[in-house]
């Protein structure tokens, strides 16, 4: 049942990817260079219209947020390191898989070279733990909490400085 | 549908209502890196490594290891293979390709030279990915 929706929901999701045509190292490298903004359109639309929907639902008390721990130690480190590798290889993992669904042979490379990082960050984990995970580690911590502000105050913010940005991108055409 | 392309607001607006339904009818949010760790662990067995001493793969009740698999996650990942491939395919914009156009005007056609960029970079993101929790 559960792998039934898994299949269905990545489906649907690999069909809105490639119509939007992020899933090209164009794309992405584009936007890393400022020319080009559509993975950013896409992006922020599907942040700011899930982040209503599923506040909604948590203050319905129909779902339970998992909230991923704040350290400053794995997520300065790791952001940075996923950046340089981001930039090499032009696809994330998720767009590296669909963008072979596209024929993009140089994906595949992209995909082996991730399990390959993939075994070594477990290698490399007790040592992560100790040593980086550590450094200024908050736990489960949200926007809202840290400004003790309602959840909703924070998204209509974000949406406002996310449609000015869409504005920007309209205006010069990126 | 058949359409090659579609407005990127539209397409991330639709992706973020897959989510939301995603999130209410199955509790999953969209991601992908955890399941390169678990595949990892899987070919590391069947190459005779044992993975049941390594710390990650055993922790949280074996979360990240080989018998993880299958899960809904890797159906995703599946499923959005499945899905490009459909969309590519059914309006003509499947192109098998080795080295990207920009990549190409800036560094060459050369396909091997791509691929050793492509393959160390995979590695870096990803090792980033999981250490910052992605």
């Amino acid at each position: 049942m559960n792998l039934g929706y898994g299949l269905i929901t990545g489906i649907f999701f690999g069909i809105f990817l490639q119509k939007a045509q992020v899933l090209r190292y164009d794309k992405q490298v584009g936007a890393m260079r400022f020319l080009d903004m559509t993975i950013f359109k896409f992006m922020l639309s599907s942040i700011i219209v899930s982040a209503i929907g599923i506040y909604l639902l948590k203050d319905l008390g129909l779902i339970k947020l998992s909230v991923k721990g704040t350290s400053i130690g794995a997520q300065l480190l790791g952001g940075s390191l996923f950046g340089i590798g981001w930039g090499l290889l032009g696809y994330c993992p998720g767009t590296a898989v669909g963008a072979v669904g596209e024929g993009r042979i140089d994906a595949l490379w992209g995909i082996l070279g991730m399990l390959c990082g993939a075994a070594l960050y477990a290698e490399a984990y007790p040592f992560m733990k100790a040593k980086i995970i550590s450094l200024g580690n908050y736990g489960k911590l949200t926007l809202p909490q840290i400004l003790d502000v309602s959840h909703w105050l924070v998204i209509v913010v974000f949406a406002l400085i996310v449609l000015a940005m869409f504005y920007l991108f309209e205006k010069k055409k990126v | 549908m058949l359409k090659k392309t579609w407005n990127p607001y539209l397409a991330g607006a639709l992706a973020g209502i897959l989510m939301i339904f995603s999130v209410w009818a199955n509790g999953k949010f969209f991601g992908t890196s955890t399941t390169f760790v678990r595949v990892a662990a899987v070919i590391e067995e069947s190459i005779g490594i044992d993975t049941s001493k390594n710390v990650h793969f055993t922790e949280k009740k074996g979360k990240y290891g080989a018998q993880a698999l299958p899960d809904w996650q890797l159906m995703f990942v599946f499923g959005v293979l499945l899905g490009a491939f459909i969309s590519a395919r059914s309006s003509g914009d499947f192109k098998l390709q080795a080295v990207p156009d920009m990549w190409q005007q800036r560094f060459g056609n050369n396909p091997a030279k791509r691929g050793v960029v492509a393959f160390f970079g995979g590695g870096v993101a990803l090792f980033g990915a999981r250490l910052a929790g992605g």
